[in-house]
């Protein structure tokens, strides 16, 4: 009896905490199909009764989601695919190949940079990006992007390139492969699980990202999802039921994309111990 | 064989995008960070001069600047003492239960993976004075309205439980993995034994988690020193500063009014903080993880 009692209470505390986390999403999913403020501020914890989808549409235009998103998922596809790319040729080279006193050293110094906190190098990254002129197109935010998820992903690719068995090198080398055939046609595709769960970090790191998207663009038409978020929650903070449907927009692609791959996400994320 | 992984052009080949990289975007911007720290550039003249330290020692003399200290300080005792016994609470029952631990796990982890600044417009919405669900739920209470992020007694800590509410679930995840990791073994001796639940986590689980407990005191402390997106959506460090960190401060006086020799100086003291506070990270917790063995 107490025994159940006690299993009862865990549950009991575990859904207040479901509930202290969901339920945020729920009121913005109720509200963003509600007619008005007035609407909301009668009845802010039911459903609504009256539904009002012209709010989405509203806010598609409105918002411009269309182009923020558009902008989002290209920008944070390509960096993600650029620093998979520079990555892996990296980890291999320091995994693989044969230069066992310069490597340790060189993986140091990569690492290094997950130490350095990011806000401290806006300034000086701000400049190299205005002295280039590359201030207001998407390359500021490209190229930074793929730079800052190099040494994180260092660290899982190398963690990953260094569990596989040294005779597949030796194989190789028989049938007659140099590095880069050894590389591209025997290393990476068994790197696969290790470059999904870098490339969904990366790109969710980048699909996130604020304060470079904030301080680098300021074209609208450039600008990603959540500075454009931003921006529309600043124009139309009065009409709190399309700026709903706006938060809506931009939540459910992550929620989506989380819901599939979530133990992959996880793993990533935990295994990184990186931040937002 | 040897010719073949051991070429150093090739081996220099594969690690030159990556060096570019890292030489441009991370050592590059500290050592001009570092320089420009002891100078009056404004960030867009031909010419500057040095300054020493006095950058430095204006930035103390600032009391804005201790203002963000100090809330950057605030973020990092909440994070320690009232999120981290959170997220040991919440691990120790996922862990306990027997069903729903799968959806609990993912629930709780749902935010971490969501925009800040998304989630800071959701959390404004809810700290809405009129409209928003805080005031609704306290008005059920007959409490009175309060005025969430313009109040400058509320704006921090309503600040503070919105990035709590997004990371908490985050670390529960990686508290959970090492309390699963523990070998069963020990938990049912200590059963045979007699041990009630509660001593089991206290004598067993607790001692067991600890190294990644302290990893998990580390990132929030990181993760505090890094804050700055969150404040900017929500309150743009106002009302009055009174929620400005370290890092909106830099920005502040930086790209929006063109100091950068002082902005700077911000970056390197942030630079400084956090290194200080990682060397002592690795000191006192790396060392003792690696004692650890069941």
């Amino acid at each position: 009896m107490t025994k159940k009692l006690k299993g009862s209470l865990a549950h009991i505390l575990l859904m207040i905490y479901l509930l202290v986390i969901l339920y945020p999403f729920l009121f913005v999913l109720f509200s963003s199909v509600k007619t008005d403020n007035l609407a909301i501020a009668q009845n802010p914890f039911g459903f609504p009764k009256e539904f009002q989808w012209s709010n989405y549409v509203e806010a598609w235009v409105n918002a411009k989601i269309s182009t923020y998103f558009l902008n989002s998922l290209y920008i944070a596809v390509i960096a993600a695919i650029a620093t998979i790319i520079m990555a892996s040729m990296a980890s291999f080279a320091l995994t693989r190949m044969r230069f066992t006193k310069l490597s340790p050293m060189l993986y140091q110094i990569i690492i290094l940079g997950i130490l350095i906190p990011g806000n401290a190098l806006l300034l000086p990254i701000y400049n190299l990006m205005r002295s280039t002129n590359l201030l207001d197109t998407h390359w500021a935010l490209l190229i930074p992007y793929a730079a800052n998820s190099i040494p994180f992903s260092v660290v899982i690719l190398t963690a990953f390139m260094k569990s596989l068995p040294s005779e597949i090198e030796e194989a190789a080398v028989v049938d007659g492969l140099r590095s880069p055939g050894i590389f591209a046609r025997v290393v990476m595709p068994l790197t696969v699980p290790a470059l999904v769960t870098v490339f969904i970090v990366n790109f969710l790191g980048n699909w996130n990202e604020f304060l470079l998207a904030n301080y680098f663009l300021s074209e609208d038409s450039l600008k990603t999802l959540p500075v454009g978020m931003v921006g529309f929650r600043d124009a139309f903070s009065i009409n709190y039921a399309q700026m709903s449907a706006g938060i809506v927009y931009s939540v459910v692609p992550v929620m989506v994309i989380y819901a599939i791959l979530q133990e992959k996400i996880i793993e990533g994320l935990t295994a990184g111990g990186v931040k937002g | 064989m040897n010719k073949a992984m051991r070429s150093p052009l090739m081996y220099a080949l594969f690690l030159i995008p990556t060096f570019v990289g890292i030489v441009l975007f991370f050592i590059y911007p500290v050592a001009n960070a570092a320089f420009y720290s002891f100078t009056d550039w404004n960030g867009i003249a031909k010419t500057y001069n040095f300054t020493g330290l006095a950058n430095y020692t204006k930035s103390m003399s600032q009391n804005a600047f201790w203002v963000s200290v100090k809330n950057n300080g605030f973020f990092i005792l909440f994070s320690v003492f009232i999120q981290v016994p959170l997220i040991i609470l919440f691990s120790l029952l996922i862990a306990n239960v027997k069903k729903l631990k799968g959806l609990y796990k993912t629930a709780v982890f749902m935010p971490s993976v969501m925009s800040t600044a998304v989630i800071g417009i959701l959390w404004g919405f809810i700290y809405e004075p009129d409209i928003g669900l805080f005031n609704h739920v306290l008005g059920l209470f007959g409490i009175d309205k309060v005025y969430w992020l313009s109040d400058r007694n509320w704006a921090m800590i309503s600040i503070l439980i919105t990035n709590a509410w997004q990371w908490t679930g985050f670390y529960i995840v990686m508290v959970l993995a090492a309390i699963i990791s523990i070998p069963k073994e020990l938990d049912e001796a200590a059963m045979i034994d007699g041990a009630t639940g509660f001593q089991r986590a206290m004598r067993i689980t607790m001692p067991l988690i600890m190294p990644i407990v302290s990893v998990v005191i580390m990132l929030s402390i990181a993760g505090a020193m890094k804050a700055a997106d969150i404040i900017i959506v929500m309150t743009k460090g106002g009302p009055a500063g009174s929620t400005e960190v370290m890092a909106t401060y830099m920005l502040k006086h930086s790209i929006t009014s063109f100091k950068y020799g002082y902005g700077n100086s911000i970056a390197v003291l942030i630079f400084i903080f956090t290194l200080i506070i990682t060397a002592l990270y690795q000191v006192l917790v790396v060392r003792r993880t690696e004692r650890i063995e069941y």
